[in-house]
């Protein structure tokens, strides 16, 4: 379990003395933007060039810190001068910070490449953003199940594999056979209330706290099976084979795949998609209202709408971009991926995002913690 | 240059009537300002927070005016709260408890180590200091991350332990919950705030050690108190400003402690600091996490308090 | 006053050496027989060793040649908390954090003996240094002169067979110091034990000792009562450590069996004692200056008299000390009791005055 991994931290406190260079560096925002750039990412989303030719192309310097969770990236937003000019919220938090005013709209007029968008996902997307007026995605999988297909079925024995996937990791009877291998869940109350609402059929995204009814007793009976929390840290253990199943994004998982056939560890990866369907999230490009170099991340986000550069992160991290015009671009074997691009069929069974309140996210904390710790 | 300037400023600052009169409350004043700033201020506007009501991103005000009439919306539900769940009572005391008994091991361990430093040959003391101080400059995050590599199955602590069964003791005594498996475990978690805090118990009782009388040492023995009781009927008490010091120094900050048993503590070891962390970042309830921030302040600040009557009433004996 | 001879000594140092290495020897050679009842004192300079054959007795440091007896027993290997020797320590030692009553019973407490017992014992104490009404206090809530007792009454308490002191007076003021020496005394008579102390002050050594031993550089230069070291000093160091001496170089002029005159140039010296030595040797004669009287006019006879000029003179109320200027510069003191309230013919500064001794004053020192 790594709750809070170094790079966490280590941001937290960067991002501190950078918000702090920030505002004691240029107390008079000159007319012409300073050639400036700061951007707050989830940590391995990227691909290697995609700063360096930005930085060349437009020269203008780019700050890039990582975060790997929405809470941190949220309360900075709440506490307000992050000092950052990009950030990319998940939608369902990104809602709950248009609505509190903590977003600049976005203007489109700066923002050409916007053509390239696939309108299924701006549709999605204007669920959390009606008018699409604050977010452009910047990469969207889902929250499945990732496993090594060979312990499981060791550990499974005369057991057969479930149809639905999401019961190797909620029902006791198929975890208390994995934990032999290991088994890990994502560590935070918002990937993992959701999934198991989800499962127990009712709506994952909440603002009903009485949804969540079920959910304690349900993780409550697999508690003692879970073996890691981990956010980040279960992608090499998978691909290690020390955990034979992870509850965890979809890209993850294929990254763990490929580590493992590049690795040559000789352990076989998959990713799952539920019969239910996953839960998609779309992690989003905003704007802070109080962004200092709001044109220079209206340039980033044009930049990023090349189909090319949209393309090389796919390739790189395994997750499914918002541009349509992007897939040429895309290697085959990840552009053929169902787990990367998924059918239409599996589209339409996957769980939407939806908005959360703090009363919401409050019951989630509180079930998770009790699920964690018994308390 | 400047010093002829700087001295004629305090020069005139002193002949100034209200400094003359006031010159001692001046100095005294120094500090009153830093605890206003640094403290008492931050410390108000949490507790301003922590009976707020909260929206999504700003606090309703407190002060409302409505038809005419100003009403103060004092909001202590946060407060009882506290009350209500038990995972605040619950984790409350398992900070109490691991910081209790990450004191307890300090003082064990650092005893005897500050005891042998004070009696090493004066030229070799600085080095020993030294080498106490050495670990202040890595990084304490680094350094607790080598733990958990030191500690993880295959690390070579945990490889050592095995070898000598220190498990099977551990695990008997419920500090770990399966065979060689030390991380995530309320060993890994006491370990790792020893670790991290045994030189803020040592360099106190280096302090007192160092200044000690020897002669009462041999005045004791002279009058048949072997070395032994020698030890536990001089040097002990005497050392008692020391040991007092040394558990503040350890016990205050590990009430609060959120990153060690966030690197190396598990689910079994929840503490404080994560609840606080929980309702800042998960919940994003601000005044959730003030209420439960001022409690932890009221925690530490007993402990405190007795600290300094022991310390106010030493001085007077003192004097 | 005198020791007695026929029973052995409680307390036999036995040719003890101490090298703490380095070049110096600490303490060289040292034999000491110390009697039962005795105060015995060690005196000497600073870096004399004193202290570390007080320390040695106590256990606190092992010789490195010889032995130590008390009562017949050897007490080498044994640690200091096993020997029945009490010490009270330079500026005392006592424990700040324990009051004056748990002080004293310290030593008592580690016998293990019974607690009416050590209250008694206490009482007893408190009651021997006049302190009963301090029991409650803590060490630093007493005066110097205070503390002096307790530390007394703590090292008294276990009644040790015998008892060290360590400049028992040094940490107190000079007028509290004389009061205190004879009530040590004292209370060290009325309790009966055989005392080892070690002093720099020989005023001290000499009002409270039975004996002395001069200590320089860790070897001891004489033992005896105070009026033998002080009368008749052994050595130029010990006449010229113990009071104040005028020394005078010269050569035995006259050697008879009960007279010797000794020729010093600018005096002659005649003295009423034989000496063993011959004609021609070089000695020293050392004259203390209270023995020497002075007047305006020259006295009758030759010898034992010399002419100097009043340099320089100073008035201590008792007494009153003269800087006499020989002739070629050479210097003496001598101190005139003043038995008169104002002396009519006494020399004023820049005068001319004759000094002179009877021949019972001088010491002969052949070494």
């Amino acid at each position: 379990m790594t709750p809070v991994s170094l790079r966490r931290v280590l941001g937290f406190v960067g991002s501190l003395t950078l918000a702090y260079t920030l505002f004691s560096a240029c107390p008079v925002r000159a007319q012409e933007e300073e050639k400036v750039l700061n951007i707050y990412n989830w940590s391995d989303y990227i691909a290697e060039d995609t700063v360096a030719n930005f930085e060349k192309e437009f020269g203008i310097k780019v700050r890039y810190d990582n975060f790997d969770n929405n809470e941190i990236l949220h309360a900075k937003m709440v506490a307000g001068r992050t000092g950052y000019d990009i950030v990319v919220p998940s939608s369902y938090f990104a809602k709950m910070q248009i609505n509190g005013g903590l977003l600049r709209p976005l203007d489109r007029s700066k923002i050409p490449n916007w053509k390239n968008l696939d309108p299924n996902i701006l549709s999605a997307l204007a669920e959390m953003d009606p008018g699409n007026k604050y977010l452009v995605d910047w990469a969207w999988g889902f929250t499945t199940v990732g496993i090594n297909v060979d312990k499981v079925k060791k550990a499974l024995g005369d057991l057969p594999m479930p149809d639905n996937a999401w019961d190797l990791v909620f029902k006791p009877e198929y975890m208390s056979r994995l934990k032999s291998c290991g088994v890990s869940f994502l560590d935070s109350a918002t990937e993992i209330v959701p999934p198991a609402a989800h499962y127990l059929g009712k709506p994952g995204f909440s603002k009903n706290p009485a949804d969540y009814n079920g959910v304690p007793a349900l993780l409550k009976a697999i508690r003692p099976y879970v073996t890691l929390f981990s956010s980040a840290g279960y992608i090499n253990d998978l691909a290690n084979g020390s955990i034979c199943v992870a509850l965890g994004y979809s890209g993850d998982i294929n990254i763990a795949k490929n580590r493992a056939i590049e690795g040559k560890t000789g352990q076989n990866i998959q990713c799952l998609i539920p019969k239910t369907g996953g839960l998609l999230f779309m992690d989003t490009m905003a704007i802070p209202a109080d962004a200092p170099h709001p044109n220079n991340a209206l340039k980033w986000i044009n930049y990023y709408l090349r189909p090319e550069v949209s393309a090389s992160m796919t390739n790189k991290v395994f997750y499914a971009n918002p541009n349509k015009a992007s897939l040429p671009f895309v290697k085959p074997v990840v552009a053929n991926d169902k787990t990367v691009f998924p059918s239409d069929a599996d589209m339409q069974r996957m769980e939407r995002p939806g908005e959360l309140t703090n009363d919401s996210r409050r019951a989630m904390t509180r079930i998770y913690t009790s699920f964690k710790t018994g308390l | 240059m400047s010093r002829p300037l700087v001295a004629s400023f305090f020069d005139r600052m002193h002949a100034h009537p209200f400094f003359r009169k006031h010159s001692r409350k001046a100095v005294i004043f120094v500090p009153y300002v830093w605890l206003l700033v640094f403290f008492l201020l931050p410390f108000f506007i949490i507790l301003k927070i922590s009976v707020s009501e909260m929206e999504v991103a700003t606090f309703l005000p407190l002060l409302k005016y409505r038809d005419g009439i100003v009403s103060l919306a004092l909001n202590v539900s946060h407060y009882l709260f506290i009350f209500e769940d038990e995972l605040y009572s619950a984790t409350y005391l398992a900070s109490l408890k691991y910081a209790a008994v990450t004191t307890f091991w300090c003082l064990f361990i650092g005893y005897p180590f500050a005891y042998f430093m004070a009696r090493a040959k004066a030229t070799i003391q600085p080095a020993l200091l030294m080498l106490v101080m050495l670990p202040f400059w890595t990084s304490f995050l680094l350094r607790v991350y080598a733990w958990k590599g030191l500690l993880m199955e295959s690390g070579w602590v945990s490889e050592l332990l095995i070898a000598v069964h220190a498990d099977d003791l551990l695990l008997h005594l419920g500090l770990i919950t399966a065979p060689g498996k030390f991380m995530y475990t309320p060993f890994s978690l006491v370990l790792g705030m020893v670790y991290t805090y045994l030189p803020f118990m040592v360099l106190p009782l280096y302090a007192t050690l160092s200044k000690m009388d020897l002669r009462l040492l041999e005045a004791a023995a002279d009058l048949g108190a072997t070395p032994w009781v020698g030890f536990w009927k001089i040097t002990v008490p005497l050392s008692k400003a020391g040991i007092i010091a040394g558990s503040m120094l350890v016990f205050i900050p590990c009430i609060g402690e959120y990153v060690i048993p966030e690197l190396l503590g598990g689910p079994s070891t929840m503490m404080i600091g994560r609840v606080l962390w929980d309702e800042f970042f998960s919940n994003n309830d601000w005044p959730m996490a003030s209420s439960v921030a001022v409690v932890v302040i009221l925690l530490i600040i007993v402990p405190l308090a007795l600290f300094n009557k022991y310390q106010a009433e030493a001085t007077e004996a003192r004097a | 006053m005198t020791p007695a001879t026929a029973a052995p000594a409680t307390l036999q140092i036995r040719d003890v050496v101490k090298d703490f290495g380095g070049g110096s020897v600490a303490v060289n050679h040292v034999s000491l027989d110390i009697h039962k009842g005795e105060i015995f004192a060690l005196l000497g300079s600073s870096g004399c060793g004193k202290t570390t054959l007080l320390r040695m007795l106590a256990g606190f440091e092992i010789p490195t040649q010889g032995s130590i007896l008390l009562d017949g027993q050897d007490l080498a290997g044994l640690p200091p908390y096993l020997r029945p020797i009490n010490m009270m320590f330079q500026s005392y030692a006592l424990f700040p954090h324990l009051t004056v009553w748990d002080n004293i019973a310290f030593g008592l407490k580690r016998d293990g003996m019974p607690k009416e017992r050590i209250a008694e014992r206490v009482e007893a104490m408190l009651k021997l240094v006049q302190l009963p009404k301090y029991a409650k206090r803590k060490p630093h809530q007493l005066s110097g002169g205070q503390q002096q007792r307790v530390a007394l009454a703590r090292s008294l308490a276990k009644r040790p067979q015998l008892m060290l002191l360590d400049e028992p007076l040094g940490a107190l003021d000079k007028k509290l110091r004389e009061e205190t020496q004879i009530e040590l005394v004292n209370i060290i008579h009325e309790v009966g034990v055989t005392c080892v102390m070690v002093t720099h002050d020989q005023e001290e050594a000499m009002t409270m000792a039975t004996r002395i031993a001069v200590m320089s550089e860790g070897k001891i230069l004489q033992v005896g009562a105070p009026a033998e070291i002080y009368e008749t000093p052994a050595t130029r160091f010990v006449a010229d450590f113990i009071g104040n001496v005028n020394m005078m170089e010269g050569t035995v002029a006259v050697d008879e069996p009960d007279m010797v005159e000794i020729d010093c140039g600018y005096c002659r010296h005649r003295v009423g004692h034989g000496i063993t030595g011959t004609v021609g040797m070089e000695v020293s004669v050392a004259l203390r200056p209270e023995k020497i009287r002075l007047s305006r006019t020259k006295p009758e006879g030759q010898v034992n008299q010399v002419q100097g000029t009043v340099r320089d003179r100073s008035y201590f109320g008792s007494f009153t000390v003269y800087n006499l200027e020989l002739a070629g510069g050479r210097r003496l003191k001598v101190s005139e009791s003043n038995v008169e309230r104002h002396r009519e013919d006494a020399p004023a500064e820049g005068q001319v005055a004759w000094a002179t001794w009877p021949d019972t004053a001088q010491v002969v020192l052949t070494q």
